[in-house]
């Protein structure tokens, strides 16, 4: 007894017709300013404005409370109480706990206690805040679906459409909600492509608050390796993968006014949810490789990947402790690397690796939960992608005459 | 029995929803991204009823997966009463969607959401006749504000189900 | 005069001729069909979507989509 879709449409006119009158509609400036943001012209200088916005005031807003406050407050305050009260200087406990006995900041200490919480609070935590408070408003004033069609043109190059950038913004906060998100794709062949390259190559809102801490300098070159490789990988994988890959179809509301309220909620429960996942797997993520330097594992690692670490790659072989570290938490592997003496091109070409070598441990969850199958493929590509890539990093910075 | 609430992403559905079950849902402005689905517990002729607010779809064949999670949760509840709420000054959008599910056989309230912004828009919408036709109850309501809302919770038992054809009857030509 | 709903220029309105059968069901929920007056309100360089005014609702289609979609341009 279901219609088809154009008797249904004539019901509709027919009711519509005895019940609805529509006036003379006036035009108003929120109808203006919503052309101005779409139309190509005035819309994408628009859109570069918004997103160079977008990423000043994370960097000014999180640099503020980190530098300002928290480097003194664990620093000054935090890191000496804690190296005198805690018992048993230079027993295993003290290693893991509070790490060196004689480092005088939280970055070089190392321990669970030190290093774990001052990343996690210090620096993640008004990153993570300044992100999501941006992104929020962007939400609820209705941008993002003007910046899709702005950028459709491009990521329709890689498989995807411009509602894609919907899951690729939200994983610059954190890649795990960002893997649900890319069920807003219609295919299969696009949801894949979507979760890999988010895995791979779209550094977290941690992992750019602890960059811009340690490596303020090199920070821009890591971040133009992964949007090139973001593109590169996701044209090829467009060209491998059987599949559709429909086009945008999307409602473009109009801006709204966004409630305070909602806003506040929102931010609450993502800061909540990003908490949840990211403390207790820095804090093991540090335990686990204090252990490891330890129990003399990472040495003995370290020896016997020499060859793909300083061979292929052309890093330390000191990378491996960050690089285990990686497996739990990005941010505290690029701390940890932070504090590896290197040149700056190394450096690059670490964190690029710690970014793309492995998904942390919530987004693996979060990807096996859409279906093992989907991840068994991504950690394939993945697996390619880190070797080839990474040399083909050390490569360019070969024929540079820098590495 | 359950309350389901359907409607367009954007309409001020989880503003409505908070209003129903005095909680703190949540808009998102796309399905799939903050939560799956929220639920709430609304009173019902002195009983606590549980209310689903469905994430926004723009009809009910699926485009993708978040709008198959949405459909699911519809064909899951088959004796869910369903309050459609639509933008107003969109209402022909709104009644395609609102057509598909009493097609399926639900029993419907409809809530002519954001009619403020109608009213703004030069928009007149002859409430009365609309339910005439449509044979369910169909209430204006501003979820901002509040209004109509209290009439959509004392109306929700009149929702029944309805045969489209009698609709098309009513239409007339 | 008849063309595809890609082929529209800035501002310009038209009305609905016919949808390819495939698509008819995907932006039915948009408004989208057969006998709607819609107006065309910016399309993107390069091969991209254009965004059409339906009922004072804006949808956002791939050129694809809108090459698909034939309308009755008004002069």
């Amino acid at each position: 007894m279901g219609l088809s879709v154009d008797e249904r449409w004539d019901l509709i006119d027919k009711i519509s017709k005895e019940t609805v009158t529509f006036g003379k509609y006036k035009h108003t400036l929120k109808d203006a300013v919503g052309e101005l943001t779409i139309k190509p012209l005035t819309g994408i200088p628009i859109a570069i404005a918004v997103l160079y916005g977008l990423w000043s005031f994370f960097g000014s807003f999180a640099g503020f409370f980190t530098d300002g406050f928290f480097v003194s407050l664990f620093d000054e305050h935090f890191l000496p109480w804690i190296q005198s009260v805690f018992p048993d200087k230079g027993g295993w406990l003290y290693y893991i706990f509070v790490g060196d006995p004689l480092a005088d900041n939280c970055f070089e200490a190392f321990g669970v206690l030190t290093s774990g919480l001052f990343i996690a609070i210090g620096v993640v935590l008004p990153a993570i805040i300044a992100f999501y408070l941006i992104l929020t408003l962007l939400e609820d004033i209705g941008y993002m679906p003007r910046l899709a069609v702005l950028i459709d043109t491009i990521l329709h190059k890689i498989g995807l459409h411009g509602y894609a950038i919907v899951p690729t913004i939200l994983s610059l906060g954190c890649n795990v909600p960002a893997v649900t998100a890319s069920r807003i794709l219609e295919t299969r062949k696009q949801r894949f492509i979507m979760m890999t390259l988010l895995a791979i190559f779209i550094p977290c809102g941690a992992q750019l608050g602890i960059m811009e801490e340690v490596i303020p300098d090199t920070m821009g070159y890591v971040l133009i390796y992964l949007l090139i490789g973001y593109f590169i990988l996701g044209f090829i994988l467009n060209k491998i993968i059987p599949g559709k890959s429909p086009e945008i179809l999307i409602d473009v509301p109009p801006y709204q006014r966004p409630m305070l309220r909602n806003v506040r909620r929102k931010m609450q429960m993502r800061i909540v949810g990003f908490f949840k996942v990211a403390i207790p797997f820095v804090l093991l993520g540090c335990a686990v490789v204090n252990i490891l330097y330890k129990g003399g594992v990472i040495d003995w690692l370290a020896n016997v990947m020499s060859p793909l670490l300083s061979g292929w790659f052309g890093v330390p072989d000191e990378t491996v402790g960050p690089l285990i570290a990686a497996f739990l938490r990005k941010d505290l592997a690029v701390a940890q690397l932070s504090a590896i003496p290197m040149t700056s091109y190394q450096m690059i070409t670490s964190v690029v690796l710690v970014s793309i070598y492995f998904p942390c441990v919530a987004t693996f969850v979060m990807i096996l939960k859409e279906g093992w199958k989907d991840l068994l493929g991504s950690v394939a590509v993945l697996a390619a992608v880190v070797f080839l890539y990474g040399g083909l990093i050390h490569l360019i910075g070969i024929l540079l005459g820098v590495a | 029995m359950k309350v389901l609430l359907m409607g367009h992403p954007n309409v001020g559905k989880s503003v409505f929803f908070n209003r129903l079950t005095g909680s703190n849902a949540i808009e998102s402005n796309y399905p799939g991204t903050t939560v799956d689905y929220t639920k709430g517990y609304m009173l019902l002729e002195n009983k606590d009823v549980e209310v689903i607010d469905v994430p926004g779809i723009f009809s009910l064949e699926p485009k993708d997966r978040a709008e198959e999670v949405s459909v699911k949760m519809l064909e899951e509840e088959k004796d869910a009463i369903v309050v459609c709420v639509f933008d107003a000054s969109k209402i022909e959008r709104g009644l395609y969607l609102a057509l598909e599910i009493i097609e399926k056989g639900y029993p419907v309230i409809i809530a002519l959401n954001m009619w403020d912004v109608a009213t703004d828009k030069n928009i007149a919408i002859d409430v009365k006749n609309l339910e005439k036709i449509l044979g369910v109850p169909v209430i204006a309501t501003t979820a901002i504000s509040g209004e109509g809302i209290a009439e959509v919770v004392s109306r929700i038992g009149e929702a029944s189900p309805v045969k489209i054809r009698n609709i098309i009857k009513n239409a007339g030509d | 005069m008849e063309k595809k709903l890609s082929e529209m220029t800035y501002g310009e309105e038209g009305i609905v001729k016919s949808i390819e059968e495939s698509l008819r069901n995907n932006v039915a929920g948009m408004g989208i069909r057969t006998g709607k007056k819609l107006k065309m309100v910016t399309k993107q360089p390069i091969k991209g979507p254009v965004v059409v005014l339906v009922d004072e609702s804006r949808t956002s289609l791939g050129l694809g989509i809108a090459d698909k979609i034939m309308v009755e341009a008004e002069k």
